[in-house]
């Protein structure tokens, strides 16, 4: 049980390149996610009741299963229509890539239609008034008004999910892609080193993991600067306690030299 | 249909037993974190100190990194881990891991501290007055806690508890790419030699649907039991 560094650094050509195809992954699904999510939240939220009811089947489909059944779906299933198998989408769904940020983006498109929803319907009634009394468009009161304020209701849910499936994309090694968990264990498999290369994926995991959640945190606290309170306080609670009225001021400090209006 | 048959000409048999692994293993698995993260939540109840740092150190590893990587971890590496660890206690052996304990270690290892922070929330917002009340009582340690503290604390993070357990049992289709014949590695099997990925397949979204609807289910009733002598405009 021991940590080889001579085999860590030859196999960090390797992992990297596994954790490239990872982030590569992570962003494209995230960006799928957002765009179907979107999409299928103003389909769940239809006043249709049959639009609203197929929102509902998507929802509860999707966000149910594995992803990587939704993989297999994807990979092993749909080119046996022959629509898929005689037509020009043959080339997209020949491709692992392809397949494997379609599954993964339909399992966490799901998600996004339930945070987004969750979100909207949160959203308090009185802007939405305000704005309408001052004679904005629907559409523009959605848009610039509901929406705004929804996805920053959201964005910590949204930050639990980005997190979570961040990590399930090893699945991906199903539809025969190699992402870090892969290239880390064909390491393995050549060395018969149990910890060396699992370890140091993991360190990358790890990385990763906490850039994303430090990247949404941040989005977060610029997303809601205005609410001094709201920004979480992860100073040391004795000091929280001596200066109890900091949390107020603390966006003053940081952001001084405005000229007063 | 004739494919879900039972027995020789059917893979009914085989999906039945692969279910029976998946359950077995997200059950076992969450009952282990359940344990462990109790008692993580009540080892570092107070945010500062060794335990509370070592805490933290274990729970920002254990939820950075994917638990199919340590299931890998566990699987390969496991019986020189146990080696290493059995060795100090005068026992050079070393076991061989079944790939089920190992997902089992790997699953509980990464969902304690997820369970531990919801508990430990938990613990802290159970209201004051029934400690102190307690101990004014003089009502033993262990009592406070197993009689007092936990049942509510473990009332307050019951929904949380309920949202991990539908993680964890997804998380578990993993297990099929670390060699473990679950649900997951036997709808593979059937649907390569029938070509009938469709079928196979969608029984096994049906059957995580359904389970997790039925737990959630489940759950529900036993939240509004553990909630009786709570009134309903303060929970």
């Amino acid at each position: 049980m021991s940590f080889d560094f001579a085999l860590a650094w030859d196999s960090l050509p390797a992992l990297l390149n596994g954790a490239w195809m990872t982030v590569l992954i992570t962003a494209s699904v995230m960006a799928v996610g957002a765009v179907l999510g979107f999409g299928m939240c103003l389909v769940r939220m239809s006043r249709n009741r049959v639009l609203a009811a197929i929102g509902a089947a998507y929802v509860a489909v999707f966000r149910g299963a594995p992803s990587i059944v939704l993989l297999y779906l994807v990979y092993a299933g749909l080119p046996q229509l022959s629509v898929v198998r005689e037509t020009p989408l043959w080339i997209l769904f020949a491709s692992p890539l392809f397949c494997a940020i379609l599954g993964l983006g339909l399992n966490h498109s799901a998600y996004v239609v339930e945070i987004l929803r969750g979100g909207l319907s949160a959203v308090p009634p009185g802007p939405v008034e305000a704005a309408l009394a001052l004679g904005l468009s629907p559409r523009l009161v959605f848009l610039k008004v509901r929406l705004p304020i929804a996805v920053r209701y959201g964005l910590k849910a949204y930050q639990n999910e980005a997190l979570i499936f961040l990590k399930s994309t090893v699945a991906v090694g199903a539809v025969t892609i190699a992402d870090l968990t892969g290239a880390a264990n064909e390491i393995f498999s050549m060395t018969y080193d149990p910890f060396t290369p699992l370890v140091t994926a993991g360190v990358m995991y790890w990385l990763l993991t906490n850039g994303l959640r430090l990247a949404l945190e941040t989005l977060d606290r610029r997303l809601n600067r205005h609410l001094a309170v709201g920004v979480p306080d992860r100073r040391p609670a004795t000091a929280r306690q001596a200066d109890p009225g900091a949390a107020l001021f603390r966006r003053l400090r940081r952001s001084p030299a405005k000229p007063a209006e | 249909m004739g494919l879900l048959a039972y027995g020789a000409e059917g893979y009914g048999d085989e999906l039945l037993a692969g279910a029976w692994v998946t359950v077995q293993l997200a059950v076992i698995s969450y009952a282990l974190a359940a344990v462990l993260g109790t008692l993580m939540a009540i080892l570092t109840l107070k945010p500062r100190g060794v335990r509370w740092t070592i805490g933290r150190v274990y729970a920002s590893v254990a939820t950075g990194v994917p638990s199919l990587l340590v299931i890998f971890l566990l699987y390969y590496g496991g019986t020189e881990i146990l080696h290493a660890l059995l060795v100090p206690f005068g026992v050079d052996e070393r076991p061989a891991i079944s790939p089920l304990w190992a997902a089992v270690a790997a699953l509980a290892f990464v969902y304690t501290p997820y369970l531990a922070d919801l508990l430990r929330g938990a613990i802290q917002n159970v209201p004051k007055g029934q400690l102190e009340a307690a101990e004014a009582l003089s009502v033993p340690r262990r009592q406070i806690w197993l009689g007092v503290l936990l049942p509510q604390a473990l009332r307050i993070a019951y929904p949380g508890f309920v949202n991990i357990w539908v993680v964890l049992l997804k998380d578990t289709a993993l297990v099929s790419l670390a060699g473990l014949t679950d649900l997951i590695a036997a709808a593979k099997v059937a649907s390569g030699s029938t070509r009938e990925p469709f079928l196979f397949y969608g029984v096994v979204v049906v059957f995580f649907v359904l389970f997790a609807a039925a737990t959630i289910r489940l759950a529900n009733r036993h939240a509004r039991r553990l909630d009786r002598g709570v009134r309903p405009s303060e929970a």
